[in-house]
């Protein structure tokens, strides 16, 4: 089963946490990363919660 | 010619001379069983064939049958062995030579070997077992688990395709579909059902020919459930034969087993993912969704103390400064005693600037002086 989309979705939030954590993230780049983190969030609770499709599949 | 006699007589006198020969004896044999059907609990009998094979020749061939007081056998035998009573099947038994009008000539079963046949299945079970290592390079025996192409595959972190081979109408399909459908962090899942028998004669056939489906398509799934309900009547046959072993155990996607046993491991649960019950797997797939749930909660809450403590620095930050300001303000400095010197409204911070006769303004805390210079000398250093 393709996982991409999480698995990348998962990541790039992993990356985004640890930049938003670091020493060297100015002050005015924060909203903007805070707000890619949560749109991130938002798409993995949303895939957990939802089929893309219904798959249609030939049984027999 | 031959005298003319009525069936019965000659039934009879069958009968007398078996009855003659046979009388009070009994015999322990081992056979195969055939022509079983399913039980009639309208009948207090059941009646199969015994037969003796040598290769693919029928050596030798008789009716036998359970009377009332034989019945009880038989589920004995399905309890002890886990196996259900299905053609095939080679049973040790304790039998007596009957005639009976009706059927003519018969084994009456009197007793089975459960035991017996429970040695068999086991010393089965182990030659599978060892084949299945020695046959195959992905099948590993470490420190008494066995490790297969298929039980170590990663499970994906987020489950929601369930390919789900299991029997119609069967507890073990409705279970499991329950606990999903139910589960209360409202997670989605798409569950695609194959359904087969799973118990019987041709049961590890019909399995794998899903399995074999499933495989088509197997980037549609994340995962395969194979469950089946506890019940009486457990068979654990098929999932102790080699194909199936096999082929389950080399399966590219993985496998999660819930064949409701506690006593008992099949070789298939060893060759994959054994979870003891249907509701088991479902509530570890569930898990397995909100363990990945719990870590984007991780980073969410990460996210947000690091806003709060960034916002809570940058304020402390701004009041420290405020509070220096405020200490190094002039007021602030006159408050506490020192002054501050002008000419001509000019701040003297050089006083070689100031010279005899200056007229100089000392303001200090809410008044200033006017006063003319009238010595000058050098600080010595403990003056100040």
């Amino acid at each position: 089963m393709k996982q991409e989309t999480y698995s990348t979705a998962y990541a790039k939030l992993e990356k985004l946490v640890e930049r938003i954590e670091s020493d060297t993230l100015p002050l005015d780049e924060l909203a903007d990363k805070v707000k890619q983190a949560n749109e991130l969030i938002l798409f993995c609770e949303t895939k957990l919660r939802t089929i893309e499709k219904e798959v249609n599949l030939k049984i027999r | 010619m031959s005298p003319k006699i009525k069936l019965s007589e000659l039934v009879d006198q069958i009968k007398g001379t078996l009855q003659q020969r046979f009388a009070g004896e009994v015999f322990w044999i081992t056979a195969e069983i055939t022509n079983v059907k399913p039980q009639d609990y309208n009948r207090s009998y059941r009646f199969i064939t015994f037969i003796e094979k040598e290769g693919n020749t029928t050596k030798a061939q008789i009716n036998g049958v359970f009377w009332s007081s034989a019945l009880g056998q038989i589920d004995e035998f399905e309890k002890i062995t886990q196996q259900s009573f299905v053609n095939g099947l080679e049973l040790t038994c304790k039998v007596r030579v009957a005639f009976n009008n009706r059927y003519g000539l018969q084994l009456e079963v009197l007793e089975i070997d459960s035991a017996y046949a429970l040695g068999r299945i086991e010393m089965e079970r182990q030659r599978t077992l060892e084949r299945l290592v020695q046959e195959n390079e992905s099948i590993k025996l470490i420190d008494g688990q066995f490790k297969t192409f298929n039980n170590t595959l990663r499970l994906p972190t987020l489950i929601q395709h369930i390919g789900l081979i299991t029997a119609p109408n069967s507890d073990g399909q409705r279970d499991f579909k329950k606990e999903i459908e139910n589960n209360k962090h409202e997670y989605a899942f798409s569950v695609i059902e194959f359904l087969t028998q799973i118990q019987g004669d041709h049961a590890h056939e019909l399995i794998l020919q899903q399995l074999r489906l499933i495989e088509q398509q197997k980037e549609k799934f994340d995962l395969v459930v194979i469950v089946r309900g506890g019940g009486s009547q457990t068979d654990f046959k098929p999932f102790d034969e080699y194909e199936l072993a096999n082929y389950a155990a080399n399966f590219p996607l993985p496998i999660l087993t819930g064949i409701g046993h506690d006593r008992n491991t099949s070789i298939v649960d060893l060759m994959c993912f054994q979870h003891k019950t249907p509701t088991k797997v479902a509530t570890f797939i569930i898990e397995r969704n909100f363990e990945f749930e719990s870590q984007i909660f991780d980073l969410k809450e990460r996210i947000s103390s690091r806003v709060k403590n960034l916002l809570e620095d940058a304020s402390s930050n701004l009041k420290e400064m405020k509070r220096l300001i405020k200490s190094l303000s002039p007021s602030a400095i006159l408050n506490r005693g020192f002054a501050i010197v002008t000419i001509d409204d000019k701040i003297i911070t050089d006083p070689k600037s100031i010279k005899p006769n200056a007229q100089l303004k000392t303001l200090l805390k809410n008044e200033s002086i006017y006063s003319t210079v009238t010595k000058k000398e050098i600080n010595e250093a403990r003056d100040i």
